[in-house]
C-alpha cells in the first residue's frame, strides 16, 4: 500500500480566487524519493502543504499512512503531523534559540505543555538530538544560536529537527534553493543518505531539474496546477521538460 | 521648451504672480494662527486669573521663594514612602504585564481567536487603558479597595496595559510566519506554536517596552498619593496641607532622586536586553 495517495486534489485560497491545484493524482511508495518539479507558481508548495494540511484543500482525497487526512479533527491532525517531517526552503528555524533547542522542537508533538514551557525534554530526546546533530555534521555548533550559522548549516539543523520527529514521510519544500550549488548538492546528498538509512520515503519540491534527476527515483512535473508528467527519472525526456516549463519561456 | 521661452516677460510675470499668491497664503495662515493663540491666551490666562490675589511681582517671587528651603528633618520619614513608591511602580508594572498578555492576544489580528468580536474588544481595552488618566484610575480603585498602596498598584497596572499590550500586539502582527509554520508542522499545539514560534520573536521588543513602561510608572506612582493611593505623593500632599514648604521641596528631591535612579537602572537593563 502507498504511504501517501492523493486523488483529485483541488485548492482555492479564496472562494472566488483562481484554482491553484486543478485535480492532482499521485502516490508515494515506501521506497520513493520523489521529486516534484515545475515552474514557480505551478502549485508545488501548496501541494506539499496539503499533505499535512498546513493548507486546507478545497476538494479531493488525501490518504496518508492509512488515514483520511481531510477527515481528521485538530487533535488527530497534530498526531498525524508529528509523523511527517518537513524541511523548508528558508529553514524556518527559531533564530533566537540555540541549535539544540531548535532540534528538540521537532519533538513538540510528543511533548506536554508543561514540559515544553520549561523546555524540559526527556533524556532520550536529548541523546537522540545529539546523535542526529552528529549525523548532519553539526556537533561543534550545538550551543550556538541558530542565526549564527551559515545557510548550509541552518538547513542541516532543519534536517535534524525533521528527523527528531521519527517521521514516516519527509516533505521537502525546495530544501536547496536558498543555498549555493555546491552546498545544495551536499545537502541533497545528506537528506537522501539519511532517508535511505532510515527507510523513510520523501516528497521533494525542487525546481533544479539537474538535482532532481541526480537524486530522485521518480519525478512528477507540475504546471499551473495540472500534473504534466509522472514517471521514473529515467523516462523523463527533454520534450517532457519543455512541456512542463513551456509557460516559463514567456 | 527652450531657455528663451522661460525668460520671456510672460514667464516672469507668471512666476511673480505665483510667488505673491504663495506669500499671501502664508501670511493668512500665520495671521489666523496668531488670532487663535491670542484667543486662547485671553480665555485661559487673562480672563481666568485672579489678578488681585497675585499682588505684584514681589508677591509671586516671595511665594516661590518659600520653596527654596529644605526640611532635612523629614528625611527619616521619607525612606519608607520612597521604597513604597518604587515597589508600587514595580509590582504595578509586573501586574500590568500579566493583564497585557491576554489583551495583546485578543488584539493581534493574526492570532486573535475571533476577528469579529474579540479582536475589537482587545483593541477597545487598549484604548480604554490609555484614555483614562492614572489619577482617575487611582480614584476609582481608592473608592473600590480603600487607601494605601494596593489601589496605586492596580491603577498603575491598568494604565500600563494599554501601551504594553498595543506594542506586543503589533510585534505579534509583524512576526515572521515561517517558524510558526515549522512548529505547526511538527505537530505542536496552539500553546507550543505561541511559545516556540511567536514568543522568541517578540520578547526583545516586549521586554524593552516593559522596561520603558516601568520607568514611566515610577513617575506615575510618585503622584498616586495625591488621591490617597500611597507612596511619596501622600507625604507631598501632607506637607502641602501643613504649609511646610521646605518639606515639599524635600519630597520633590526624593522623587527626583528616585526617577534618576529608575532612569539609570532602565538604561542598563535596556542595554542588557538588546
Amino acid at each position: 500500500m502507498s504511504v501517501l495517495s492523493v486523488r483529485n486534489l483541488r485548492v482555492r485560497y479564496t472562494a472566488k480566487g483562481p484554482e491553484i491545484l486543478k485535480g492532482i493524482d499521485f502516490d508515494v511508495e515506501s521506497d520513493d524519493f520523489l521529486a516534484m518539479i515545475g515552474p514557480s507558481g505551478a502549485g508545488k508548495s501548496t501541494l506539499i502543504r496539503c499533505v499535512n494540511r498546513l493548507v486546507e484543500p478545497t476538494d479531493g482525497q488525501i490518504t496518508l499512512l492509512g488515514q483520511d487526512v481531510r477527515a481528521l479533527n485538530s487533535r488527530d491532525l497534530r498526531g498525524l503531523r508529528r509523523n511527517v517531517g518537513m524541511i523548508f526552503q528558508e529553514f524556518n528555524l527559531i533564530n533566537r534559540m540555540s541549535v539544540m533547542d531548535n532540534v528538540l522542537s521537532g519533538r513538540l508533538g510528543y511533548t506536554s505543555n508543561i514540559r515544553s514551557l520549561f523546555r524540559h525534554f526527556p533524556k532520550e530526546d536529548i541523546s537522540r538530538a545529539l546523535d542526529y546533530l552528529d549525523r548532519v555534521g553539526l556537533s561543534d555548533h550545538i550551543n550556538k544560536r541558530a542565526d549564527e550559522l551559515s545557510g548550509g548549516q541552518r538547513q542541516r539543523v532543519g534536517i535534524a529537527r525533521a528527523l527528531m520527529q521519527q517521521p514516516k514521510l519527509l516533505l521537502l519544500d525546495e530544501p536547496t534553493s536558498a543555498l549555493d550549488p555546491k552546498i545544495s548538492r551536499e545537502v541533497m546528498a545528506l537528506i537522501m543518505k539519511i532517508a535511505k538509512e532510515l527507510g523513510v520515503p520523501a516528497l521533494c519540491n525542487i525546481h533544479d531539474v539537474q538535482l532532481a534527476k541526480e537524486f530522485c527515483n521518480r519525478i512528477i512535473g507540475l504546471q499551473d496546477g495540472v500534473k504534466k508528467f509522472d514517471g521514473d527519472t529515467t523516462t523523463l525526456r527533454d520534450s517532457d521538460l519543455e512541456d512542463i516549463y513551456a509557460m516559463e519561456v514567456l | 521648451m527652450s531657455v528663451t521661452d522661460i525668460n520671456t516677460s510672460d514667464g516672469l510675470s507668471l512666476q511673480t504672480e505665483l510667488r505673491r499668491k504663495k506669500q499671501m497664503k502664508q501670511l493668512l495662515i500665520w495671521g489666523l494662527f496668531l488670532l487663535f493663540a491670542g484667543w486662547c491666551v485671553h480665555g485661559t490666562i487673562i480672563a481666568d486669573t485672579d489678578w488681585s490675589r497675585i499682588g505684584g511681582r514681589n508677591g509671586v517671587l516671595a511665594s516661590v521663594g518659600r520653596y527654596i528651603t529644605i526640611d532635612w528633618g523629614l528625611l527619616p520619614e521619607l525612606i519608607i514612602p520612597t521604597i513604597e513608591t518604587f515597589m508600587m511602580a514595580s509590582v504595578g508594572t509586573v501586574l500590568g504585564c500579566f493583564f497585557s498578555l491576554p489583551v495583546a492576544w485578543l488584539g493581534a489580528a493574526n492570532v486573535t481567536p475571533s476577528k469579529a468580536i474579540l479582536y475589537p474588544l482587545g483593541r477597545f481595552l487598549m484604548v480604554l487603558s490609555r484614555s483614562v488618566h492614572e489619577i482617575v484610575w487611582a480614584l476609582i480603585f481608592v473608592s473600590a479597595v480603600g487607601l494605601g498602596a494596593l489601589p496605586g498598584i492596580l491603577a498603575i497596572a491598568m494604565r500600563s496595559v494599554g501601551f504594553i499590550s498595543k506594542i506586543t500586539a503589533e510585534a505579534i502582527e509583524n512576526i515572521d510566519a515561517k517558524p510558526v509554520e515549522a512548529i505547526r508542522a511538527t505537530g505542536g499545539n496552539e500553546f507550543q506554536v505561541m511559545y516556540y514560534g511567536i514568543l522568541p520573536q517578540i520578547y526583545p521588543v516586549v521586554l524593552a517596552t516593559v522596561i520603558f513602561e516601568w520607568d514611566i510608572n515610577i513617575r506615575r506612582s510618585a503622584v498616586m498619593g495625591l488621591v490617597g493611593a500611597g507612596g511619596l505623593g501622600l507625604l507631598f500632599f501632607r506637607q502641602m496641607n501643613s504649609f511646610n514648604y521646605g518639606g515639599v521641596t524635600m519630597v520633590i528631591l526624593a522623587i527626583l532622586l528616585l526617577i534618576v535612579l529608575g532612569e539609570v537602572i532602565s538604561h542598563y537593563l535596556r542595554k542588557a536586553v538588546i
